[in-house]
């Protein structure tokens, strides 16, 4: 059986390698997809296209002398060098370059990750189980058509799942059927907070003392169907609480009223009426994602 | 509580009108360029702006915080009456923790603390792909990083194609871009999410 499955192996390396080749030669994206790699760093950016292409031949070679009669075992040999390879580059790429994309088996942007080891590995094992083939994969096959086929099967699915790249092909439509199966993210309810923000961000009310407000939103409650929104400012050289009534059920930023209360007295400063004010003349400005509190990326 | 109600009616009664005004003439010009004309900036292009910090709790002692920034300079800001505090929502000074991260903006004093009017405590601000979901939980792909990001029911917020934010989250799609801006737990790969904003 050992023979059988050994014969095998050099039919799934080679379509591997001839896959990966034909992305780093044939695809529109290739020389992108290049300097995305972590060959920039070891080999510079002028360089790293001609690298990328030239390990691309080499692949395409090794594939096609695999797959293509006669059987040989320096070809297993050269296939489990290739794979060695991969695996110093992938480990290169994890300490240099985390960042990077692994450049591997799609032209997709995919960062080095423990599958794509796991998957070199894998290479590496069939490449070595390959050189104790005796025989050429196809009388093998023709042999042994049905279990040969499950061995290629399975180990094709291995590699399937050992892929990030061809996650998008099977792993998110499976995650997009259990979703619209079990509704994980169903039960919301409420007006969310920054739904009031936003109307009153559109208010001529907040668009005439937005400029006095000195906080982001201090405290909120909701009082029958207004929702009570504050903010710190400074009026006059006061320090003042900026009180704003916004509709919560309906959608109606002329609606939006505005009170300027003495932090020291308690007593109304001003008081605004976005009814009151003329309408803008130009259009509202919509809400922008990020614009309210100060956002920077990820910390840590 | 009490006084938090008192308070509370107070400020709802001024927003209704229903407060007497005290007349702005007393206080002094009403003219809208000067009541309402824009605080001049005093930072110079490219300088640091000396009314912003951001860093780790390193320490709190009273209302005063502690803070590394990331470049190792130490700052001391001072949270008052007046400042707003976000941690995934607005929240209260006694929410904030050491080794919280957190932006601060406010006023630079003589003695070089800030009294802060805004902090954010471990906002971040996430563009991601949405790669996995679970019950109330959303894997997010950044960089190649995983992140857990937790809704929290009654905060979390959606918000689709600029549209107003909803609290329904169920129009998310696995595999799309979406931009998240939550708290993050700090030193772990989790966050709570305060918004999420995707297409639809």
């Amino acid at each position: 059986m050992i023979q059988v499955i050994a014969a095998l192996q050099p039919l799934l390396i080679g379509a591997v390698l001839i896959q990966a080749a034909g992305v780093k030669l044939a695809h529109r994206h290739a020389a992108d997809s290049a300097r995305r790699s972590a060959l920039v760093p070891l080999v510079g950016e002028r360089r790293a296209p001609v690298v990328y292409r030239a390990v691309g031949c080499a692949e395409l070679i090794v594939g096609a002398l695999l797959v293509l009669p006669p059987h040989a075992w320096p070809e297993a040999a050269a296939a489990s060098a290739l794979a060695v390879g991969f695996l110093g580059y992938l480990g290169y790429a994890h300490r240099a370059a985390p960042d990077s994309s692994c450049g591997c088996l799609a032209a997709a942007r995919t960062p080095v990750s423990r599958r794509g080891f796991a998957r070199a590995g894998a290479l590496l094992a069939a490449g070595l189980l390959a050189t104790l083939a005796a025989e050429h994969w196809l009388p093998t096959l023709a042999a042994h058509p049905r279990a040969g086929s499950a061995i290629l099967l399975a180990e094709a699915a291995a590699l399937v799942t050992l892929s990030p790249e061809l996650d998008r092909m099977w792993l998110l439509p499976l995650r997009r059927l259990r979703m619209r199966l079990t509704h994980p993210l169903s039960g919301g309810s409420g007006v969310p907070l920054l739904a009031s923000v936003q109307q009153l961000q559109q208010s001529a009310a907040y668009r005439r003392l937005g400029v006095l407000l000195r906080s982001d939103v201090r405290e909120h409650w909701e009082e029958g169907d207004l929702r009570l929104v504050c903010y710190a400012g400074r009026y006059q050289g006061r320090r003042v609480t900026a009180v704003f009534a916004v509709p919560l059920l309906r959608y109606e930023p002329d609606a939006v009223r505005v009170a300027l209360v003495d932090d020291a007295t308690g007593a109304t400063l001003l008081h605004i009426d976005s009814r009151d004010l003329d309408p803008p003349a130009d259009d509202r400005p919509a809400a922008v994602p990020g614009t309210g509190p100060v956002a920077a990326e990820a910390l840590g | 509580m009490d006084t938090t109600m008192n308070r509370r009616r107070l400020l709802t009664t001024a927003a209704l009108g229903g407060a007497g005004i005290v007349g702005a003439t007393a206080l002094g010009s009403i003219a809208p360029e000067d009541a309402f004309a824009a605080p001049s900036l005093t930072v110079e292009p490219g300088a640091v702006d000396p009314h912003f910090v951001e860093g780790r709790v390193t320490s709190i002692t009273g209302t005063m915080l502690l803070v590394t920034s990331s470049d190792s300079s130490l700052h001391s800001i001072r949270i008052t009456d007046g400042t707003s505090i976000w941690k995934l929502r607005p929240t209260t000074f006694d929410r904030i923790a050491v080794g919280d991260g957190l932006y601060a903006r406010g006023v630079r004093l003589p003695d070089s603390t800030l009294a802060a009017e805004s902090v954010w405590v471990n906002i971040v601000n996430v563009r991601a792909h949405l790669a996995a979901v679970g019950r109330n939980v959303l894997h997010l792909e950044h960089r190649g990083q995983r992140i857990i990001g937790h809704i929290v029911p009654g905060t979390t917020a959606a918000v689709y194609n600029n549209t107003p934010a909803v609290a329904d989250l169920s129009l998310l799609r696995i595999g799309r871009h979406v931009q998240v801006i939550g708290a993050w737990h700090p030193d772990t790969n989790e966050i709570d999410i305060a918004t999420v904003y995707a297409a639809a």
